[in-house]
């Protein structure tokens, strides 16, 4: 069925871009990868029927953030240093394999602690009586202005934020002779 | 085919994979690029229980803040990060331990 194939090609698409982020050893690399995992969220959001969630995904990350992050990857290159102030080496940035064996280890105690709280809460629904998918745009826009009015004021009040604060801590200060 | 337990295990290694990448990496920028693989976990949770469980559209209106939350952390934390660059000329999680000592 086309449902199935689309949820398949997208599961692929965002397990094999999270895995690329994990395994990549290029940051650049990582960021393009996770820019594929990002794409194959937006297609399991398309198959769960969430239309707009599809498109704000694409719109937000894929527009938004994964640009915001190439720049701050190329605004901050530069020569690695592998030995720190006091003479020690420096773990390489992008991690060795202990780091990874102690990402693995962690990896394992969080899946094991949540599969063993969150499954007696975990019921599976039947499939059956699935409502055929429509457009959720003009639902979701009276749910903002109804039900969620304060929480989408807040959210408006925070993105402000974090425009003007983001331009004031990344605004290059002099440190004698200037406008301090 | 589909059911809720194949989306909520696609979300599970999604949030398996932001983990060891936090850990993992000592990079600011990567442990950011963790962040987001989770943030998106999250968030697509709230979409799949809202079409196998009820189908009301509040699971897309949280999905929708949980998007917007994590836009405005990829700002702010990346401003830090270049400020961070030009005060240390490093990005290096082991070089900000100014608070340690």
């Amino acid at each position: 069925m086309f449902l199935d194939t689309m949820f398949l090609l997208s599961a692929l698409a965002t397990l094999g871009g999270a895995l690329m982020v994990v395994m990549s050893k290029n940051l650049m690399h990582a960021c393009m990868y996770l820019l594929l995992s990002l794409f194959g969220v937006a297609g399991l959001y398309a198959t769960l029927g969430a239309d707009f969630l599809a498109a704000t995904q694409l719109v937000v990350y894929a527009g938004g953030v994964v640009i915001l992050m190439l720049f701050a990857i190329m605004l901050t290159g530069g020569v690695e240093e592998f030995v720190n102030k006091f003479g020690i080496n420096k773990i390489p940035s992008m991690g060795t394999t202990k780091t990874y064996t102690i990402g693995a280890i962690v990896s394992l105690i969080f899946s094991f602690v949540i599969l063993k709280t969150l499954s007696p809460l975990f019921k599976n629904y039947s499939q059956a009586d699935l409502p055929p998918m429509e457009s959720t745009v003009e639902d979701i826009g009276v749910l903002l202005v109804t039900d969620h009015a304060l929480a989408f004021e807040i959210s408006s009040v925070l993105l402000l934020g974090a425009l003007i604060g983001a331009a004031v801590i990344s605004r290059p200060r002099k440190i004698n002779g200037g406008s301090k | 085919m589909i059911s809720l337990s194949s989306y909520l295990i696609v979300s599970f290694a999604l949030f398996l994979c932001g983990i060891v990448v936090i850990i993992a990496r000592k990079n600011i920028i990567a442990m950011l690029l963790g962040m987001e693989l989770i943030l998106n976990a999250g968030a697509l949770n709230f979409a799949a229980y809202t079409r196998f469980v009820n189908q009301n559209l509040d699971g897309h209106v949280m999905s929708l803040f949980i998007i917007i939350i994590a836009a405005a952390e990829a700002a702010v934390g990346l401003a830090i990060v270049i400020r961070f660059f030009q005060i240390k000329e490093s990005i290096h999680i082991d070089d900000a331990v100014e608070l340690q000592s």
